[in-house]
């Protein structure tokens, strides 16, 4: 698993969803992040850990590159709006609404 | 456990996942095909599983927006109850 910076995430994510045009899928995952290096301990606690709260790692894969960033409160603006403007321009192959079409192909725009 | 929902459906468990991710231990995973041209979203916590699957490209900008409110409701800390309220 790579850990990148987030702006080289944005790019290699980019490059995952051009390579996955023509088969395959995006897997795109995200969860909080305590910021914790070490396993806990099923008894007691890690010393001088405290669990943060303010970051979301995000983890990209196509089933074989995986790729990795870390997004905390202050860099979430700006990261946001690139990813939302990625996401929406590689999302690009779903059924448009189209009333006056009489034969609706189920195959996806190219 | 899990199940897919209808678009009318989706709205309404908005705010349930909202109040999901409050709480950790939830991710969300979203997985998006090209060449069979769906998307799908998921929120889960390993006890209950929403599942929202599209094919129609105007489900895309709702799915990206709802993407990047449950994003900053994880990045957020003590704001989170703010971030609940706005819609």
């Amino acid at each position: 698993m790579v850990l990148l910076e987030s702006e080289q995430f944005l790019t290699e994510l980019t490059r995952l969803f051009q390579k996955c045009r023509t088969s395959g899928s995006v897997f795109i995952v995200f969860n909080t992040d305590d910021g914790r290096t070490k396993p806990v301990p099923r008894k007691g606690h890690i010393e001088g850990f405290e669990p943060a709260d303010n970051k979301c790692l995000l983890r990209a894969t196509d089933g074989k590159k995986k790729i990795s960033t870390v997004v905390s409160s202050k860099e979430v603006n700006k990261f946001q709006m690139a990813y939302s403007n990625l996401l929406r321009a590689n999302m690009d192959g779903l059924k448009k609404k189209d009333k006056k079409s009489k034969n609706k192909k189920s195959k996806a725009t190219q | 456990m899990s199940g897919s929902f209808l678009a009318s459906d989706f709205r309404n468990t908005f705010e349930n996942c909202i109040l999901f991710v409050v709480c950790s231990g939830v991710r969300v995973v979203l997985k998006y095909r090209h060449c069979d041209g769906n998307l799908c979203i998921k929120v889960t916590d390993d006890v209950v599983c929403l599942l929202y699957r599209t094919d129609q490209a105007q489900d895309v900008k709702k799915i990206e927006k709802f993407h990047s409110q449950l994003m900053r409701l994880m990045v957020a800390k003590e704001s989170r109850s703010a971030a609940m309220e706005t819609d």
